[in-house]
Parts: C-alpha cells; structure tokens; sequence
C-alpha cells in the first residue's frame, strides 16, 4: 500500500501510544464506503494501526465519542484531531466533562475538508469553492493543544474571496425582523426532529436532553410549526458562548437546515458583547459560566 | 388485474403530468431540486420534476406516515367539550395524491408497510393515506454503491407497489399499468387523447435487466436468528451517535411516539416520528433501559429489518434504498452490513 507521511506519522504515533499502554484506545479515521468517504474508527490493537488515515476527506469531529458511555468505559483515550474539533476538547476540559490528563491528543494539521455532499460526486480537490466555509475563516490548521502532532504537507488553499463564507449572516442581518422569521421558518419547517444535530455536535453532552424531559413538557412534541421552532432555538441558545464552529450539525443535517448561520451568528455576538471566543483557553471560565458587573447588560431593562 | 402495457412520447408524458396537474383531482408529487439536493415535493408543472438523479435525499414517507399527525383534537366550549376526529373529515377531504418519478425502491415501501398497519389494528389513518397514494414509478438505470434492492428481493425494475411503471425507452417510456388505480389515472386519457398512450404487446417492453443479488440476505437472517449476544453489534456500532437519520430517512421505518399536547382552552392527541436509535425509546419509568448501548439499539433495527418481519409477513422491512448509509453522518452503511453478517 502507498503510504504517505501523514498516514506514517499518524500510525507511528497511535501504536507508540497503544504499546506503551498509555491508550486503552485511539479514535481516529480510516477508510469508509468510498474514496470519497472516511469513517470514525477505534483502534484498541497495535497492530491495527495501519488503519488509521488523514486526508481532506476526514469531516466528523470525533470529540463527539468522548460523550458516548460505551466510549468513555475504555478509559484512556488517544483521539485524533483537526483544529476545529481541538476547540471542542478545550471547551469540553473547561466544562469539566473530559479530563485533560487522560486524554492523548494526536493533532494533525489540517487544510481544510471537503463538503461532504460535493465529495460524493467525486470532488477531491481542496478548493475554496469545495471546502466547508468554517475552513474559509479557520485560524486553527495547527490545533491550539495536542500531544503529538502530524505536520501536513498539503498546501494552503489559495483564497481570492470569490467564495464569502457565511454571508448570508449579513443578508439576515439587514432585513427586517419580520423578513428573518420568515427565512427561519421555512428553513424549520423542514426539520424532521431525528435530533442529527444534537447527537452529532460534541458539546451536546446532556444525559437526558431538555426535549427529552417532560415534567413539564417545555418543548412541544410535534414536528410542526411550533415543535421545531422551539427545538432549533433551545439548541442554539444551549450552544451559544459554547459552540467551536465545527459545523458537524449543519453537515449531519438531512435536510439541510443552515444551522452553521445560527452558530456562527451566536459566536460573533458573544464575541462583540463579552470578548469572548469559545474553545481557545482550557483555563478561561465559559463566557456563561461567570459573571462580571461589567458584562454587557443592556438587555436587561 | 391483469397488467396492460403501453407506449408513450417524452412530448406525451409531459402534457400528460401537466393535465394531471391542471385538472387538480390529484396532487402531483415528484423529485425536486430544493438547494443543493432533489426531495420528494409537490410539483407545479412537470419541468419542476428533477428525474435525472438517482433517488431524492429522504422519502415519500411523509405521504402515509405524516411528521406529525392529530388523532384526535378537543377544545373546550362553556361547559362542555368538543372532540373533532379527524377521520371523519380526512375521509372527505382527503386529496388523491400521485408521486410520479418515484423509484421501485421507493413504491415497493408502500405495502410493506401497509402490512404492519393492519395485522392487527386497522389505521385508518394510514389506510385512507395509502388508498389515496398513487405511484407512477421509473425503472432505475444504474443503482449506486449503496443501493442493494436486487439483494431485498426486489429490483431497479421491479413494479412491487407501484400502480405504473415507466421504462424508458428510445424516444420516451414503455408503460406498464399495474394496478386498478394506476388505470383510473390514465382511463380518462385513453378516451380524450387518441395517441397518448400507445397500447402494445409485453414483448416489446424489453426484458428487464439480469439484475444479480451479490449475497443471499437469508444467511443475514440466519445469522441474526443464532447471535443474538454477538460481538460484532457492539464493535461495529461504537461510531453510532445514535441520531435518527437511518431511520427518519428510511421509507419503511414505520414507529412512531404518541404525545398529547394542550392549553386550558384545548388540545389534541398526536403521533410523532420516533426512532429505535434513541435511547429514550425504551427506557422505562423505573429508569432501567433494556437497550443499554448503540450497539443494543442498532442490533434492534437489523433484527426488526432482516429477521422478525420476515418471520412474520415473509418479506424484508428494507427495500434496499441505500439512504440510511447515504445520509449517515459516521457513515455506517447497511449495505455492506448486511452482507458481513451473511458471510459470518
């Protein structure tokens, strides 16, 4: 088999981690059902290693997993990351649900991916017009912490601007309130509720969701008007001042709800109102985890 | 009935849609191009149809199982309350409904699950939803790498739930009526367009395609029967984030959730899409859960799919669409699957 460096570093590092049993296992990528497609996998063996790869096609945030009981039992993980899904872990130690010191973080500098829907027409080339418009304002190819780090040699996507990651923020933005009710509603009322987007975003770690609690019910049931209004905004105020940018619920929805445009909306608020960029500093306080008197308090009135 | 055949124009087909369209006893649905991907929704003339892709993203199922749908609504009025069933008035409104362009896979969903509403209780509600959908599929030319209808017993070409089946042909598509309904729609066509449709022999729709199943879904079965306990589910299914899109996206997962929701002044009983894949799915009151991992949840889907609806009306509660691995975010295909757990 063709092996490249990043694929060699990669498993180098994941058999070290594995043999000197500093890992019960590693979570990485490996091949999926096509070229154009990676899947998750969990190596528990050293001598699987060889499964592990990276490449522009490796699009879930595998901190996902570290909510998952079945995965939390193996104790001791290694988890391959890209920069974006680094800043999950970071938030994720600052929310005291992961533990910094049994995690092995295997960093590998990472480009940009792919849009998932255009890779299964067969598109591999990274290109402004091919990758996700979060790796268009990525400032994080290198991840901010890791232990071990994987150097790539694929080069910087050459941006001309053609392509406006997010723009439709501003679009929205200018309209008038009733014109984005609008927008939003029909963009919900496509929503099915399979709850991709909760189940595929790493920091939605509740035990028993706030749709999953009835007593009282505060989320209506029903895959209408009413239920998925409520749903898609209870999701965004929960992640808001939390949320990365990994845009995992976005890319995971069957629907295509742009659910990027809320995150990275709530994202640039809570940065002009507090200052405050989510999954940068592991020893910073989450944005509404303090409070400060001269926090931004127009609101209240 | 007995099977009629025909021919028909590409110039035919699009007057005919567009007539079935302007004459609005019928509701046309059809794949349409919505954003970057093609849906199952309703169309307004026959160029808003996209049929040059495979399959739409999710399917019809919406037409017989609703999102959401009212069983019942109450509302209070002085001292008394007043109950509106809504079976009383979907019978009478109830809209005909055609899904054209629909695939093979797509209709054969139909009476699959039309069998789980009616072993037992009779749904109405779906009943009246089913009599009232009528399939006017197209043979598939070239299925992709995830579609494995051939190995569900059935095929690209198969007419299994489907009233018409379009073949294409040179210049437009042989035509095969399969069902009483699929003549209603186009008798009153044959009286007011003398040429539409061209009635020919079966022998001149040619053969359908030696389509081959590359494993036997039975040994899936058999494999399912014997290893209830078996490693694999659990190794397999550690990637599962247990969303429901395999199931949500899937034409024959049938289950749904019965909620009641209200205000002081009224309410309404509904029942809502719900998925095995979700923990909450089973978990008791008492707080113990019988399906404690993924792996349990997943493991519940392969055996409803391959092992006991077979058992009870001898067919597969899949039809091979393949959407369940498109649309995984892990990607987790029941393709290659089911075909592992045959050769274990």
């Amino acid at each position: 088999m063709n092996k490249n460096k990043i694929d060699e570093k990669l498993q180098k590092t994941a058999k070290g981690l594995l043999e000197s049993k500093a890992v019960n296992v590693v979570i990485g990528w490996t091949k999926g059902s096509n070229p154009f497609r990676m899947r998750p996998v969990f190596i528990t063996k050293p001598e699987d290693v060889n499964k592990l790869y990276f490449n522009p096609h490796c699009v879930q945030d595998l901190a996902v997993f570290l909510k998952k009981p079945e995965v939390k039992k193996f104790g001791r993980t290694g988890i391959v990351v890209k920069g974006c899904d680094e800043k999950a872990l970071n938030t994720l130690i600052q929310e005291y649900q992961v533990l910094r010191d049994e995690l092995k973080i295997i960093g590998v500098e990472c480009m940009g991916v792919i849009r998932q829907n255009i890779a299964d027409k067969g598109e591999s080339n990274l290109l402004e017009t091919t990758v996700y418009d979060k790796c268009l304002i990525c400032d994080v190819h290198t991840p901010l912490i890791y232990d071990y780090l994987v150097e790539s040699d694929i080069p910087e996507i050459k941006i001309s601007g053609s392509v406006k990651p997010y723009a439709k923020i501003k679009e929205l933005d200018s309209m008038l309130v009733e014109g984005r009710d609008k927008f939003w509603q029909k963009e919900f009322d496509k929503c099915i509720k399979c709850y991709a987007c909760r189940q595929v975003c790493p920091l939605c770690y509740c035990s028993r969701c706030i749709v999953e609690k009835n007593m009282p019910q505060w989320i209506d049931t029903n895959i209408e008007e009413t239920g998925n209004a409520q749903w898609n905004m209870i999701r965004a105020y929960h992640l808001s001042g939390r949320c990365i940018g990994c845009g995992e619920c976005e890319r995971a929805c069957p629907v295509n709800i742009p659910l990027m445009l809320i995150n990275e909306k709530m994202a640039r608020d809570i940065y002009e109102k507090f200052g405050y960029r989510s999954g940068i500093d592991i020893n910073s306080k989450p944005v509404f985890g303090t409070f400060s008197e001269s926090d931004f308090n127009e609101f209240i009135k | 009935m007995e099977e009629k055949y025909f021919e028909i124009t590409l110039e035919n087909i699009k007057k005919f849609v567009n007539s079935l369209i302007e004459n609005n006893n019928y509701e046309i649905i059809a794949p349409k191009k919505t954003g970057e991907d093609t849906f199952y929704e309703k169309i307004n003339s026959f160029d808003e149809a996209n049929l040059d892709i495979l399959l739409p993203k999710l399917s019809f199922k919406e037409n017989l199982l609703p999102k959401t749908e009212s069983l019942f609504s109450y509302s209070l009025s002085g001292a008394g309350i007043v109950i509106d069933n809504p079976l009383e008035n979907e019978e009478r409104e109830a809209k005909k409904k055609i899904i054209f362009g629909a695939r093979p896979c797509d209709a054969a969903a139909g009476p699959i699950m039309e069998k789980v509403f009616n072993w037992d209780y009779k749904d109405e509600f779906f009943n009246i939803k089913f009599k009232n959908l009528h399939i006017i599929s197209i043979a598939c030319g070239k299925p992709d790498n995830y579609c494995f209808c051939t190995e569900m017993q059935l095929s690209p070409e198969s007419s299994y739930g489907s009233d018409i089946l379009l073949k294409k042909s040179g210049n437009g598509y042989y035509v095969t009526v399969v069902t009483e309904k699929g003549m209603d729609i186009i008798n009153p066509f044959l009286d007011m367009f003398k040429d539409m449709f061209k009635e020919i022999s079966k022998e001149k729709i040619p053969p359908a395609g030696k389509w081959k199943a590359s494993y036997d879904i039975k040994k899936t079965h058999s494999f399912l029967d014997n290893n209830f306990e078996h490693q694999y589910f659990q190794e397999k299914f550690l990637s599962c984030i247990g969303c429901g899109i395999c199931t949500f996206t899937c034409p024959t997962c049938h289950c749904f959730d019965i909620q009641d929701e209200g205000t002081l002044k009224g309410g309404r009983r509904i029942r809502n899409w719900d998925s095995c894949q979700f923990g909450i799915f089973t978990l008791h009151t008492s707080g113990h859960n019988p399906r404690v991992t993924q792996g349990d949840r997943y493991r519940q889907r392969l055996m409803h799919k391959f092992k006991i609806y077979n058992e009870k009306f001898n067919k597969y509660l899949c039809v091979g669409c393949g959407r369940c691995s498109r649309n995984c975010p892990e990607d987790i295909n029941l393709k290659e699957i089911t075909k592992e757990l045959a050769s274990l």
